[in-house]
Parts: C-alpha cells; structure tokens; sequence
C-alpha cells in the first residue's frame, strides 16, 4: 500500500509505503513499514522505491563516471579529489591498462598534481576505500576544456530526461560536454563565447533546479546568447 | 527585572499566553550558502541559527572511526545574545549542551552510511530567551535534513517547568528565572523516542507526567512546523 503519489516531494521520517516493496536509496524499512530518509522525490517504480535527493554529498559507488583531480602520488599511482568526503585511488595499470614495470617506468609522466582525470569508480570496499580506473575510450587525462563544479544531487537535472537537458546544452551550445556523477562538468568548446554561455547555463540548473519548465529556459537563454553573435 | 509578584494572572502567563501554549515558532530552511545545510529558527525571542557541514573528511585523521560517520556538535553562544555581555568562547555551559545536542541528534542519523568521515553541527545563539538548546535542537534537525543527511526522522524539542506551582510549556527567561523547575526534552516524534531529558528543579511523580504529556503534544507541533519547512524549500515551482 503507497501513501504517496510518484514524484512527490518527501521529507525525512515520512511513511511512504506498507508492504513488500524493495527498498533502494534515500529510503529505510522499518517491519512493513517504508520511510524516506531524505528530503526528496520518491520515485515509485513497480515494486522498487527511490528517493530522489535534492541535496548532498557525492558518494562513491561502483560504476559511476567522475571528474577527479590529482592532489598527491605514491609509488604506483595517485591520489583522486573527487569531491566526495572520500579520496580516490587511480593505479598506474588501471590508468594505462597494462602491467607496468616501476622500476623501470617513472610514472610521474603519466600524470602530475592538478591535473584533471576522467574515470571511473571500480570498486568501493566497506570502509569506503575507493579504488578508480581510466582505461576505457574517453577517460584519462583532460586535455583543455573547462572545468565547472556544482551540486552532486543537481546532476541528474543537467542531464535531463532521457539526456534531453544534456542534448540542448551540446546541440545549442556547440559545446561538448563530460558530466561527473560527482558534480563536476568538462566543457570543450571552439566558442569560448559559447562556452562561457554553457557554463552560466549550467549555473542556473544548479540554481533553478526546483522550478519547472527548466529545459526550454536554458535552451532559449542559449539561444539568445548565439543570436547576439561575435567571438 | 525585579521578580514579579506573581508569574501567572487568571490562569494567563506574563506574555499572555496560556499554560499549554508554544511561543510563536518561526522555522526557515536552507539560508546559508556556503554551508551544506542550514536552518533558522525564531521561537518566540529565541533566535538562532543551524549550520550543517558534512559528510566530509575527518580532520585530525586519528578521530576518524573506521566503520562509522562520526558527528560533532557547536553550541555557541554571541555575546550579544544576552543581557550582559557574554564572555566568548566555549565555557562549561556551552560543552555540555554541544555535548546533548549530540546526543539528543545522533539516534536518528545513518552515521554507518559513511564510515571515517565527520558530520559537523554548528548552533550559533544570535538571541536568548531561555529554552536555546531546545530551539537549537529543533533548528540542527532541519539543518541536517537540508545539507541531505539521511535520518529515520527528525528531532522535536521543547522546555516544560514549574512556575507559580503550575506546569507550563516552553518556559520564558522570567519564568526560567523565577519559576521551579525546567525541563527540556527533545524527541523523535514518530516513535515517541526521547533523547534528551534534562530537570533543574523539582517534579512530583504526577507533575513528570504532566509536564511529559505537554511536551509531547507541543513536539508534534514542532514536527509539522519543521517539515513545512523543509517542503516550502524544496517545493517544486511553477514557472512565472
């Protein structure tokens, strides 16, 4: 039995169900009984139950794309920022996808500090000790672009449905685009007009981000800036 | 303020009030920037502030708790809060109600969910007028819901006491000062769970559960006050 409608807004300690539902994120069973743990959306998807956060920290978990940062190196690999209360840990063969022989390899020429890494979450232990990897196509080291940082939980709106938001700010933008689950956006561009615009776009996701009709906003603000024209 | 002759008239308090009635509560979610949540809360002359930091890295490292989140809690008082100036800094007050805000916050929060990191609550008392640990207590539950920190609920706090030998709700510096007995009690509403009880003074076993019976009711007031809050922040808008 559902005590809410889909895509409504719930709040923490918030009976939302009763009955065998399965419990995922942002939500907690008690007996029967299901309550939201966040302030959020509940979406309510067959028997699965998900709340939607509208607020927080990034957390690891495996499988997600981030956007890290180089802050320290060891021996055989580096250490991640990734805008997270945990750290990340990108080994040198996870990066190049080989064996790498370090005594006769000197990895520091691979990567330094500051740079921007684009990888993926590979393994998240108990003790949230999170391991990273940067092999595939696209990942790796970020050569040029920009960097933006907004809220984790807002990422989800930057996508969009079905990656609509996504698609206008590409297609109008004349922009590419890599988006993080960790809140952080790389934005390559020919335009740095467009880019900038790209940028102020993805501001006021972060900002509007609970007022409807977002989508056709960003895309006509988009629209306006290209029709003003000039490099 | 000498004592007046008498703190309750008619069956009315000094401020008009009847003896099972809140001072007007006044709870806004979410106004500071930088933090990750924060909340602001008027109760009656009571002002105060909640700030919400975290999950983030525990600094100094050797406090991290490998299994589990660890929460720290900063009740401060402004020197302006006050009458007479209040000396900065922490004194043996302030420690020990940091100290059961803790604890009256740390049963409803999913500390396991982030082991080695640390939660941080900061409660700044801008104005006093006696009952701030309960309002700051009110205020660091919406501030923690705000910055997404999961929780099994909220937590709804309130004062009771003695005063002029009648059991009153949610007591006023006067009547704090001149009254018996004051006892702040904050609980989780849904299951009725009480994690703060503090007495000064005295209660006859019948006046306690009077005086429990109050507070009760007054929390689920408070629960409904602090989860509008929330709504009206998160509330989806319409377009203009």
């Amino acid at each position: 039995m559902l005590y809410i409608q889909n895509r409504e807004l719930v709040v923490p300690g918030q009976l939302i169900a009763e009955g065998g539902y399965n419990v995922r994120e942002g939500a907690f069973r008690e007996g029967k009984q299901v309550f939201a743990s966040v302030v959020g959306l509940a979406e309510l998807r067959g028997q699965d139950i998900r709340i939607i956060p509208l607020q927080g920290r990034y957390i690891p978990k495996p499988g997600d794309v981030v956007i890290g940062v180089v802050v320290d190196s060891y021996y055989s690999g580096w250490i991640l920022d990734m805008n997270s209360p945990y750290m990340g840990n990108l080994f040198v063969s996870d990066l190049l996808q080989r064996k790498v022989d370090l005594v006769r390899e000197d990895i520091s020429q691979y990567l330094g500090m500051g740079d921007v890494v684009v990888a993926m979450v590979k393994d998240v232990d108990d003790r949230m000790r999170v391991q990273l990897e940067a092999g595939e196509p696209g990942m790796g080291r970020v050569k040029g672009g920009k960097l933006v940082e907004i809220s984790p939980a807002k990422v989800p709106r930057v996508i969009g449905r079905k990656g609509s938001m996504l698609n206008t700010l590409q297609d109008v933008g004349e922009c590419e685009l890599r988006v993080g689950q960790n809140g952080r956006i790389m934005i390559w561009g020919k335009n740095p007009r467009m880019i900038n615009a790209v940028v102020e776009a993805l501001f006021m996701i972060e900002r509007e981000a609970h007022i409807s009709g977002l989508t056709d906003r960003v895309h006509l603000m988009l629209e306006k800036i290209k029709s003003e024209g000039g490099e | 303020m000498k004592k007046p002759e008498k703190l309750i008239k008619n069956g009315k308090r000094l401020d008009g009030r009847m003896p099972d009635e809140l001072r007007p509560l006044k709870i806004e979610a979410g106004i500071l920037e930088r933090a990750d949540g924060s909340a602001y809360v008027e109760l009656g002359a009571n002002k105060v502030l909640a700030a919400v930091y975290g999950p983030r890295e525990m600094h100094p490292r050797h406090r991290q708790q490998p299994d589990t989140a660890v929460l720290r809690c900063r009740y401060n008082m402004a020197p302006f809060s006050v009458d007479e100036r209040k000396r900065p800094g922490p004194d043996r007050r302030s420690v020990e109600i940091s100290k059961v805000t803790r604890e009256a916050l740390e049963p409803v929060l999913f500390l396991e969910l982030y082991p080695r990191s640390v939660i941080d609550v900061f409660i700044e008392v801008l104005q006093a007028d006696a009952g701030t640990r309960t309002a700051g207590i009110n205020a660091a539950a919406v501030a923690l819901a705000d910055a997404g920190v999961p929780m099994r609920d909220m937590v709804s706090s309130i004062a009771v006491g003695k005063v002029d030998g009648t059991i009153v709700l949610d007591l006023t510096k006067d009547e704090d000062q001149w009254g018996t007995t004051d006892m702040p009690i904050a609980m989780v509403p849904r299951k009725k769970l009480v994690t703060l009880l503090q007495m000064d003074g005295h209660f006859t076993k019948e006046e306690f559960g009077q005086a429990l019976g109050l507070a009760f009711k007054a929390c689920e007031q408070i629960y409904g006050i602090q989860r509008q809050a929330l709504r009206d922040k998160y509330a989806i808008k319409q377009e203009k």
